[in-house]
């Protein structure tokens, strides 16, 4: 009766690398997710734009002229994508009248584009609200978004004063993320 | 997010319930590959899912702007349902997953429009779908392009499903080795049984034999009263 307690089957020692497999896995993994979530938390994501020729446009401001981006060549543009019903674009306009007043004498052209409000009232009363000095152009059609790719607003492009984007950036802007993608055109703010 | 939607709060909050609600199915299947959480990971790497400070406008279920679009030339049928064929692989950038062919939002009709246009001008499909993700990204196609770090979707999957399988095999297999070892510890219990069934019958041959000896003791031998009889 001895040998059978012997018999019984002991288990196998398991091997060290099938121990931190699953661990290490599960790691890989949180790290890849914090990454992700992490990475944004500036808003300067690289948009497929960044680095290619801006987008040509010729589109009616809110006075009822007219305004191409041909026209601004050799002046560096800060071009807006934003909405009346859109929260982060009342946080960010302040910011944005700020920088045309104080660099348009450097040649800097704020210029903004409303995207998917009908509301012209809604619009009119936005701009009038933060006292944008700056030109506000519509884009009932939504051609010049889908040429730049916006999907929500708000979102910015940086232009360069060869027509080049340079940076891009999504959500409400603060003076930080402004300096950050005006740097990369060329101007210091 | 909600704070962000602004009048389209009813909106915001349905698509928000009804994306909660598809996640909390998605759960229920309890995502056992690990292809799929590496592509839950690549999903939440893309900056397009990244976006949480973005407004986004709600489809609009009245349909497309006021018409404006009227440069669009008529498309022959054929044209048309290549333009729907190459319309059902864009993903329309203000929705959940949807096609821009199945959204009624003014972004993707819009495209649509776009899109149409450029097949009326002879554009091919890689052309069309390039303009598109030339200014939104990879990320506006549901057939994403099998290169770069996209092949990642595309082989991790099939990574995980070799290594899963590689390991279910070895798994199996020593459990296989694992069942002989068993059967012999059986066998010698068994042996083990035998040996306690067979001591009866070890007493059980003994008694037989003693009762044969004795019968055969008392039972009268033909030759003795021959012996006897004989004067």
């Amino acid at each position: 009766m001895t040998s059978k307690t012997d018999s019984n089957p002991i288990p196998a020692p398991t091997s060290p690398l099938r121990r931190f497999v699953p661990p290490v896995i599960a790691a890989a993994l949180v790290v890849a997710l914090g990454f992700g979530l992490f990475r944004s938390s500036n808003g300067q994501v690289g948009g497929p734009l960044v680095g290619k020729p801006a987008p040509a446009f010729t589109l009616q401001t809110l006075n009822g002229g007219t305004l191409s981006l041909a026209s601004l060549k050799g002046r560096p543009v800060v071009l807006n994508f934003w909405a009346s019903w859109c929260v982060p674009c009342r946080e960010e306009a302040p910011v944005l009248r700020d920088l045309s007043e104080k660099q348009a004498a450097n040649g800097l052209a704020v210029v903004g584009v409303v995207f998917s409000d009908k509301n012209l009232k809604a619009v009119n009363s936005f701009v009038q609200e933060y006292a944008l000095a700056y030109p506000s152009l519509l884009d009932p059609q939504l051609n010049t978004s889908i040429a730049y790719g916006v999907s929500g607003v708000p979102e910015t492009f940086f232009i360069d004063k060869t027509g080049v984007v340079r940076g891009y950036d999504q959500g409400g802007l603060t003076r930080e993320r402004l300096t950050a993608g005006l740097a990369k055109i060329g101007v210091v703010y | 997010m909600e704070a962000a939607c602004g009048p389209w709060l009813v909106a915001c909050r349905h698509s928000l319930s009804s994306s909660v609600s598809s996640a909390l199915m998605g759960l229920s299947h309890r995502l056992r590959a690990t292809g799929y959480t590496l592509l839950v990971a690549l999903w939440l790497l893309n900056p397009a899912a990244l976006a949480q400070n973005i407004s986004q406008p709600s489809p609009n279920p009245s349909g497309g702007i006021s018409a404006g679009g009227a440069s669009v030339r008529a498309l022959s049928p054929a044209q048309e349902t290549r333009a729907q064929a190459i319309g059902r692989t864009i993903r329309c950038p203000v929705c959940q997953g949807l096609p821009i062919t199945e959204s009624p939002s003014d972004l993707s009709q819009q495209m649509l429009r776009e899109l149409r246009e450029q097949v009326g001008a002879g554009q091919d499909a890689d052309q069309i779908t390039g303009y598109f993700a030339a200014r939104y990204g990879d990320t506006v196609l549901l057939d994403p392009p099998r290169r770069g770090a996209n092949l990642l979707l595309w082989l991790g999957p099939l990574a995980a499903a070799l290594v899963g399988g590689g390991w279910l095999l070895g798994n199996v297999r020593s459990r296989g080795k694992l069942a002989p070892a068993q059967s012999i510890e059986n066998q010698s219990d068994e042996l083990d049984a035998d040996d306690l069934e067979n001591a009866p019958d070890e007493y059980l041959a003994q008694v037989k034999a003693e009762v044969r000896d004795s019968e055969r003791s008392r039972a009268p031998s033909p030759a003795q009263p021959a012996h006897g009889r004989t004067p």
